[in-house]
């Protein structure tokens, strides 16, 4: 019996590393790519991944109902209000003229909203 | 005399699964509401005593008289084996895509990025901002910009360069939408989805692959 509550234990504090250390990537992924757009993948993505594997740890060493809705709570929100935020950053960006067209292959966007002026 | 709470299962005139409440100015109250905003009251406090429950009623009830929301249908509708569904593949997609972001981020910097447009299937608001918000959550693309009139989204794609890439942007959010509409949607745009999706048309000025 304790020998599972040991290997609940560890699997849980190997979770949270796991989920610090993606993290920690994207924080390096935003210093290491170049624009605006580049930078809102790795700032939100690996954020939200570690998140939930940070979650996940906590849930394996709390291991009570009540706990376990909490941090589920807390995904969700994260899951949600993630995406909203970083959508408003790259659209403002975008339409501000923060991006760099050339760096671009191609972009459909740029035509709809020529069009629509 | 008016009664002060009116129940909409004895009256006909109210939305489904709504209360109507007060004497003079009567606002509608939206019971699943509620009950999600009274759960959440219960899980904050993290214990489940009778009294959490009584101050949760009070507060959200108080919000949702301070706060109303306007009287639309969302289109909600809640199928558990789909969202089941989505919830894995969201988590799947998000493992085996976590090892792609990092070698981006640290061997493939010279990789040209795009912004494609993406039309869907789905045309109600609810679906959409939800598609949107699965997509922003598996790495692949970010949502830039959605369109509502011809129900578009915009993506930043990393990996440009090759067409196969882009197709199988293209493909994973059509997937995603129809996981998402299987979960939350109506019969209506359940159909809707199971057709193949919409050509290309908004995408004629790109360069062909």
């Amino acid at each position: 019996m304790s020998l599972w509550l040991q290997i609940v234990d560890t699997a849980g504090a190997a979770l949270l590393l796991i989920g610090a250390a993606i993290c920690l990537l994207g924080v390096i992924g935003m210093i290491r790519l170049p624009d605006v757009l580049s930078r809102s993948h790795a700032a939100t993505k690996p954020q939200t991944l570690g998140m939930i594997l940070v979650l996940a740890g906590v849930a394996l060493r709390l291991r009570s109902g009540m706990d376990l809705a909490t941090l589920g709570l807390i995904a969700f929100f994260q899951m949600l209000t993630g995406p909203v935020a970083s959508h408003l950053v790259a659209r403002s960006a975008y339409r501000t003229g923060q991006i760099d067209h050339d760096e671009l292959l191609f972009d459909e966007l740029d035509e709809q909203l020529t069009d629509g002026r | 005399m008016k009664r002060i709470l009116r129940l909409s299962f004895r009256n006909a005139d109210l939305p489904p699964l709504s209360a109507e409440f007060g004497t003079r100015r009567r606002r509608v109250l939206d019971l699943p509401l509620i009950a999600w905003l009274t759960l959440i009251w219960v899980l904050l406090w993290s214990t489940l005593t009778w009294a959490n429950v009584i101050t949760g009623l009070v507060v959200s009830v108080a919000v949702c008289l301070a706060f109303p929301l306007p009287r639309v249908d969302l289109g909600l509708r809640l199928h558990p084996w789909g969202i089941l569904h989505l919830a894995v593949y969201l988590l799947h997609d998000m493992y085996t895509s976590g090892v792609k972001v990092t070698r981006q981020i640290f061997f493939g910097l010279p990789h040209r990025a795009a912004v494609i447009g993406v039309p869907l299937r789905c045309r109600s608001d609810l679906m959409l901002a939800a598609t949107a918000v699965a997509v922003s959550n598996v790495p692949g693309g970010s949502i830039i910009e959605v369109r509502r009139a011809t129900a578009t989204v915009f993506l930043h794609v990393l990996d440009a360069d090759r067409p196969e890439e882009l197709e199988a942007a293209r493909r994973q959010v059509w997937r995603i939408e129809e996981l998402t509409v299987r979960a939350f949607g109506t019969p209506d745009e359940i159909a809707r989805v199971a057709g193949p999706p919409p050509p290309p048309q908004l995408a004629a000025g790109r360069p062909a692959p």
